[in-house]
């Protein structure tokens, strides 16, 4: 398609297309599977990691921010409908104000900033190890900062926790989570060498 | 191997006959009761009921304990840790709550078919097609489309490691998510274009591809809506 090379102005004023939606629903799946698929071992700290959340920074960093966002509330709403399909096989309305419903939402705006921020940081250096470096911090200020800024308090509410335990407990998860961002980064990197495609 | 992709359990029991808006209403009503009260003399019977619902769905013992074993961790660990931070009290209150909800959700997951649910889910979102944020034929087909390529996704998820196991590699995240996202990436035109053929989205809701569409500034929007307004105003 000769449309995904001409550069456009306002091109998020755009209209979805049929391609739009097909990439939403394409990244939703793959979201989905990696939560389906037994965890790959990390063996970070003995906490199981699945890379579920991994599939949430990438459709972020690959898509664009937003329609990396909506491949996530797209999940949020599957899993609404009663799917089961975040890891481990949970799924249902339950999931929302339960302790990790937080978690959950902040997908959304977790996807949106890290794919705002490749936009922004990692599409200017020349160098390519920059380019790696930038879409790796793009990961961990989206995938983590974002996500756990609206998990924690959520769990504190949801849980009764203060905000400082609920702060402690999201801390286990940390190095798995840093560790899926720093993949998370490397991947979507080497797809948007392989495969390019226009980002928004 | 392919996963199950959905929790419905066909039955005849009241909570199936249930109309699907009204089991997911009551389910949101309670989502957000549970959490305005703290006394466990209120959230006892609440999760009482919800046990009660839970089992007159009638699932079979062995898979129903299959659907509780990950609920129960939560309901295990959070009121424990409730009780180690705060007080017995609110590791009550607290376990109460999760409990409710929990079993509430499954009762009405289970009894409840995947469509009817998104059928609701797409009457409430209706509304907000009005605000032209939201387009209910786009979101449709979005989820139509991920139902059926997450088993797709699944399957090249497979493939892509057999293959790799096969080379003497094993399990390096990057290694096998690249090769992953960029065949997503490649079938997404083919895909596409093979929706675009049926013409699935009503051709109102449907972006013209033609040559120079794409330079065209985006076409005047539906005046006939807009128009019949006025009328209703005027008259």
């Amino acid at each position: 398609m000769t449309s995904s090379h001409t550069p456009r102005r306002r091109a998020a004023r755009r209209r979805m297309e049929t391609k739009d939606v097909v990439l939403i629903a394409l990244f939703c799946a793959i979201i989905v599977v990696l939560g389906l698929v037994p965890p790959v071992d990390l063996g970070v700290a003995g906490v199981p990691i699945t890379l579920q959340t991994l599939g949430v920074m990438l459709a972020g960093a690959v898509l664009g921010p937003v329609r990396g966002a909506l491949a996530c509330a797209l999940v949020v709403l599957l899993t609404i409908a009663g799917l089961p399909v975040l890891a481990g096989g949970r799924g249902g309305f339950g999931v929302v104000p339960g302790p990790t419903g937080g978690y959950l939402l902040g997908w959304i705006p977790g996807a949106f900033v890290t794919g705002l921020l490749v936009t922004v940081l990692a599409t200017r250096p020349r160098s390519r190890p920059a380019r790696q470096a930038a879409t790796v911090v793009a990961c961990l200020v989206g995938g983590i900062l974002v996500v756990y800024a609206l998990g924690v308090p959520w769990t504190s509410v949801s849980t009764g926790l203060s905000l400082r335990q609920s702060t402690v407990t999201a801390l286990y998860f940390l190095p798995g989570d840093a560790f899926k961002a720093v993949v998370a980064g490397l991947v979507a990197q080497n797809v948007r060498q392989a495969y390019p495609i226009e980002r928004r | 191997m392919t996963p199950r992709l959905s929790l419905y359990l066909p039955g005849d029991t009241p909570l199936h006959r249930a109309r699907a808006d009204w089991k997911l209403s009551v389910l949101l009503l309670a989502g957000i009761g549970v959490f305005l009260v703290r006394s466990p003399a209120v959230l006892g019977p609440c999760a009482g009921l919800a046990a009660v619902a839970l089992l007159s769905v009638r699932t079979p013992p062995r898979q129903l304990a299959r659907h509780l074993t990950g609920p129960f961790v939560v309901l295990a660990l959070v009121p424990a840790a409730a009780a180690v931070f705060q007080s017995a009290a609110t590791a009550v209150t607290v376990g109460l709550r999760l409990c409710t909800l929990l079993l509430a959700a499954l009762a009405v997951t289970l009894t409840t078919r995947t469509s009817d649910i998104l059928d609701v889910l797409e009457r409430a979102l209706r509304p907000l097609e009005r605000t032209r944020l939201v387009n209910a034929a786009a979101v449709g087909l979005a989820v139509s489309l991920a139902l059926r390529f997450i088993p797709e996704a699944f399957h090249r998820f497979h493939d892509i490691r057999e293959a790799q196991a096969a080379r003497g590699l094993s399990g390096s995240p990057v290694a096998l998510l690249v090769p992953l996202a960029v065949r997503m990436l490649k079938s997404a035109e083919d895909i596409a274009a093979a929706v675009d053929a049926r013409c699935y989205p009503p051709p109102a809701a449907r972006h013209t591809e033609r040559g120079g569409a794409a330079a065209a500034p985006p076409p005047a929007r539906s005046p006939a809506p807009a128009g019949r307004k006025d009328e209703e105003a005027t008259g």
